[in-house]
């Protein structure tokens, strides 16, 4: 099969959805959501037999469009986030409807299905794509729609602080973006990633510092989308002020893409040798800052949300260790386990925190209190989701870890695997507050009813747990199956 | 000659994005902003970008900016207060800026004098409207389709976000 039909059978889905809202009647909009859960699914189950040799009849497409092992698996995980994000998205409706300006039952519902399917589009072209113009298009597809989402509480003073904050740095990486790639192009005259690299060794010594700044543009601006320090002053509050599934979204599929992207870029430039010694202190620095400051800005936190942002900073940070450390054979591998395991665990916290807070309240620690005595089953999920963000062994996190420090050592970045040690020690602590409060403190009501968690949640909640157990104990099949 | 042009739109360009931000009325504001664009389409003009200069003047400063100042004036928007001014983050944005220019002198000047060893257009003996089109349509399709979906999912979100109730 064509794998580009992945890609137009999500737009039509999302079509699909958008004319069903429109002739539909007033109502709580399920079936909507559980049209695009079960269209993502048939989707995913598409990409296992997706065959590049099939894009000859779309030859043209090629410059732009790659479906190499890892756009596809890519294309996979985009799709996989998406589909949890709708789940999540169906226990967020109540609080959608209530901060929504609105009479009728379930107004501005159907968006809210139907917006993250067609950032799922824009995401399964970022993983293919190999061309600037490919690249910039469809990073603006999906950060334009992400402008729409973090603002959705449309009577939430703080997701629509939120959204401007987003919007107003978000227009200024675009332009980094676009700067740097016009700087690219005067210098290579190419904008298809493996025409810049066979033009590259060609060109006169005297253009590599317009070369470098043009990259150096390029980096900002993927920087900002992958929240590296120092261009994550926006995550914070991004990512506290956003409805809590656009939060999910955001912190695990927009920066995986970001981290594709960067991946290919940074191939494209390595074939030099004298790029690369520029290129590599500089991606350390960053990776460095970016470990050092996500894990300790996060210890102070007392918000849920705000924790979680500030640990994807510092997530961030290892994945960028990953990529310093490329030269390595299992590298790549590596980043692409950490990545899964990432999505995994990322998405189960929000998961168990979307049921939680309108049950307690809020997305303080605070309400967090005794959730063992209220939900021990809930309890047990967030708890493995920190202990596996944490790195506890017998995880995914902790593999993910262990592979990424392996390929580091390997090609001897000491002082990096010094700060990265260090600086998980440090996640053990704030992880550990999470479920501190749940086990060791007292509930604020002692006698609260139970609280209740659709069967849909339930049955992804306990497939993400069982898949962190599984591939933190036995990683083999999933290893097998990265590109 | 065309260098005089060059320096003149240029400074003139640049004069007016920074008006643009200085103004404190919003009226004040948008018209630099139509400057802008007017010196930007002369510079396209120079440059024998035609199509897109008189795409620059049409679509920019006719009817977006057009729209801009019917808003403003529809929300009767007042001059900004104005505000305290924050010595650290003026030093820290001057700095920024400064370096940022520092660094730009010094990757033009690092450039080898015969930069251009790109040819300059090649010249298909039709209009530049034609030769854009065939690029945007046939070569850089798949990118211009994306840019539909794109199209859908802003309108989807004006719609959304502007609706003072959602029906």
């Amino acid at each position: 099969m064509n794998p580009l039909y992945l890609e137009v059978s999500v737009v039509v889905l999302g079509i699909i959805m958008l004319m069903a809202e429109a002739f539909s009647g007033p109502g709580t909009k399920r079936g909507l959501a559980y049209t695009g859960i079960l269209g993502l699914l048939a989707i995913l189950g598409a990409t296992f037999f997706a065959d590049p040799n099939a894009m000859s009849v779309t030859a043209a497409y090629a410059k732009f469009y790659s479906a190499d092992t890892l756009a596809i698996f890519l294309k996979q995980f985009a799709l996989g986030t998406t589909i949890i994000v709708l789940v999540m998205a169906l226990e967020y409706a109540p609080t959608v409807e209530a901060s929504l300006p609105s009479e009728r039952r379930g107004a501005g519902l159907g968006e809210f299905y139907t917006l993250p399917v067609l950032a799922c589009a824009g995401l399964m072209w970022m993983a293919s794509a190999v061309d600037f113009v490919m690249i910039f298009v469809s990073l603006e597809l999906v950060t334009i729609t992400f402008y729409i989402l973090v603002s959705y509480l449309r009577r939430n003073e703080n997701s629509l602080e939120a959204g401007t904050k987003y919007l107003v740095l978000g227009a200024l990486s675009t332009g980094f973006l676009v700067y740097g790639i016009t700087w690219i192009y005067g210098v290579t005259g190419q904008f298809n990633l493996a025409a810049i690299a066979a033009a590259l060794p060609a060109l006169d010594q005297a253009t590599a510092p317009a070369l470098l700044f043009g990259f150096g543009l390029v980096l900002i601006a993927l920087g900002f989308k992958i929240a590296a320090a120092p261009f994550q002053f926006w995550v914070p509050d991004v990512y506290q002020g956003a409805p809590t599934p656009v939060t999910a979204f955001l912190s695990v599929a927009s920066k995986a893409a970001g981290f594709i992207v960067l991946l290919r870029v940074l191939q494209t430039f390595l074939v030099v040798p004298a790029l690369q010694e520029k290129i590599f202190p500089l991606l350390a620095v960053i990776a460095g800052a970016t470990m050092i400051f996500g894990n300790l800005a996060a210890i102070p936190q007392s918000n849920l949300k705000r924790l979680l942002a500030y640990s994807s900073i510092g997530h961030a940070g290892y994945l960028l260790l990953g990529l310093v450390s490329i030269g390595a054979p299992f590298a790549g591998t590596a980043i692409v386990f950490y990545l899964s395991a990432y999505l995994l665990m990322t998405l189960l916290a929000f998961l168990v925190m979307t049921i939680v807070t309108p049950a307690t309240g809020g997305d303080d620690l605070a309400n967090f209190n005794g959730l063992n005595q209220r939900a021990p089953h809930l309890a047990f999920a967030l708890m493995l989701a920190m202990l596996s963000l944490a790195g506890l062994p017998l995880t995914a996190g902790f593999l993910g870890k262990l592979f990424i420090f392996e390929c580091a050592i390997e090609q001897q970045h000491w002082g990096l695997v010094i700060i990265g040690v260090i600086t998980v020690a440090a996640g053990f602590y704030y992880y550990l507050k999470v479920i501190r409060a749940m086990y060791w403190q007292q509930p604020a009501d002692p006698d609260a009813p139970e609280i209740e968690v659709s069967g849909l949640a339930k049955l992804t909640i306990a497939l993400l747990c069982a898949l962190i157990i599984w591939i933190g104990v036995y990683p083999a099949p999933l290893l097998s199956l990265l590109p | 000659m065309l260098t005089i042009l060059f320096w003149v739109f240029s400074v003139l360009m640049l004069a007016s994005a920074a008006a643009v931000v200085l103004f404190r009325n919003p009226v004040n504001s948008a018209m630099s902003l139509v400057l802008t664009f007017l010196a930007l389409a002369a510079l396209f003009v120079t440059l024998d970008a035609f199509f897109i200069g008189v795409i620059q003047v049409l679509v920019y400063a006719g009817a977006v900016m057009v729209l801009f100042l019917f808003i403003i004036m529809l929300l009767d928007l007042k001059a900004e207060t104005r505000r305290r001014l924050n010595i650290a983050a003026l030093a820290g944005g001057i700095a920024v800026l400064g370096g940022f220019v520092v660094l730009i002198t010094h990757v033009v000047k690092s450039l080898p004098a015969s930069a251009d060893h790109f040819p300059t257009l090649a010249r298909t003996g039709y209009s530049d409207a034609y030769d854009i089109g065939m690029t945007l349509f046939s070569d850089f399709n798949l990118p211009f389709q994306i840019i539909g979906v794109l199209l859908l999912v802003s309108t989807i979100g004006v719609v959304f976000l502007s609706r003072r109730s959602l029906r």
